[in-house]
């Protein structure tokens, strides 16, 4: 009786562990993979933290801070392999899998048979109204990005500072390694 | 004449100590001045000290861990903004296309 009762605080404990709203993707063969990883992780204290050392007089640092100072949480996996073809496509379908629940809804799809690249972006839409949530699934022939972002966003903001800290719009961005 | 090793056996010889030997080297031990131990101001200077350095390294590893975790704001800003832009860039070709 005893030990059901630990385990079933263990069991909620460890479901704490992963906030509600985040994603819960499993990576890790992708991971094991990939040449080159990006990996951050930023909870809500973290974040909060974080926007404290943002600074208020550089523009493109203010507009972040203006941006993420609602959130809850920030994880971007971004994997790049050395030749194409080492991820399959069921590792991608993977990724959906966890979004086709009612709770989300995919508003961009965008798969390019030229360049052989995909992006399909979903929003999480929250029970009272308004955007509890975003997710990004990128992929292109040597690289697979996921994006996790928990807490009312605006994407308009994102997409522009997207297209700032000195990358030209349109072009990829440089991979921390 | 003594021979060389006569002469380290006599001054190798044991001798006991006379019979006042320990009660004098007690009263000499008792008779020095006590050591000065350190004032207490010197006391409080050295643990404010080290109070003020191992607050200072908390100050400094406080600030190093905060620019760190900017740094990654601003990397999944950078990713997620540039793959969104990617997203909306393509739609808007493909419905500049479907237009003309």
């Amino acid at each position: 009786m005893k030990a059901a009762g630990l385990l079933t605080a263990l069991l909620l404990l460890l479901a704490g562990a992963v906030p509600a709203q985040q994603v819960k993707w499993n990576y890790e063969k992708l991971a094991a993979r990939a040449s080159n990883t990006v990996d951050v992780s930023l909870s809500g204290s973290l974040l909060q933290f974080a926007t404290k050392f943002l600074s208020d007089s550089d523009k493109d640092e203010a507009k972040v801070k203006k941006l993420v100072g609602g959130l809850k949480g920030i994880y971007v996996k971004s994997f790049e392999f050395k030749t194409p073809g080492e991820y399959s496509a069921a590792d991608v379908e993977s990724f959906r899998t966890p979004l086709r629940s009612p709770d989300w809804e995919r508003i961009v799809g965008v798969h390019s048979s030229e360049d052989g690249e995909t992006v399909d972006v979903y929003l999480r839409n929250e029970a009272k109204g308004g955007i509890g949530g975003l997710a990004i699934i990128a992929t292109e022939p040597k690289e697979v990005t996921l994006v996790n972002i928990v807490g009312s966003i605006d994407l308009e903001s994102l997409s522009d500072l997207g297209g700032h800290f000195g990358i030209p719009e349109g072009l990829e961005v440089e991979k921390k390694k | 004449m003594p021979s060389l090793e006569d002469e380290l056996r006599s001054a190798l010889k044991r001798r006991e100590p006379s019979p006042d030997f320990a009660d004098r080297v007690l009263a000499r031990v008792a008779a020095a001045p006590a050591r000065r131990g350190s004032q207490p101001w010197m006391r409080w200077v050295a643990g404010m000290a080290a109070a003020l350095l191992l607050a200072a390294g908390g100050l400094e590893y406080r600030q190093y861990e905060g620019e760190r975790a900017k740094d990654q704001v601003l990397l999944a800003v950078k990713i997620a903004g540039s793959k969104l832009n990617k997203a909306q860039k393509k739609v808007q070709m493909i419905s500049h296309r479907s237009d003309s």
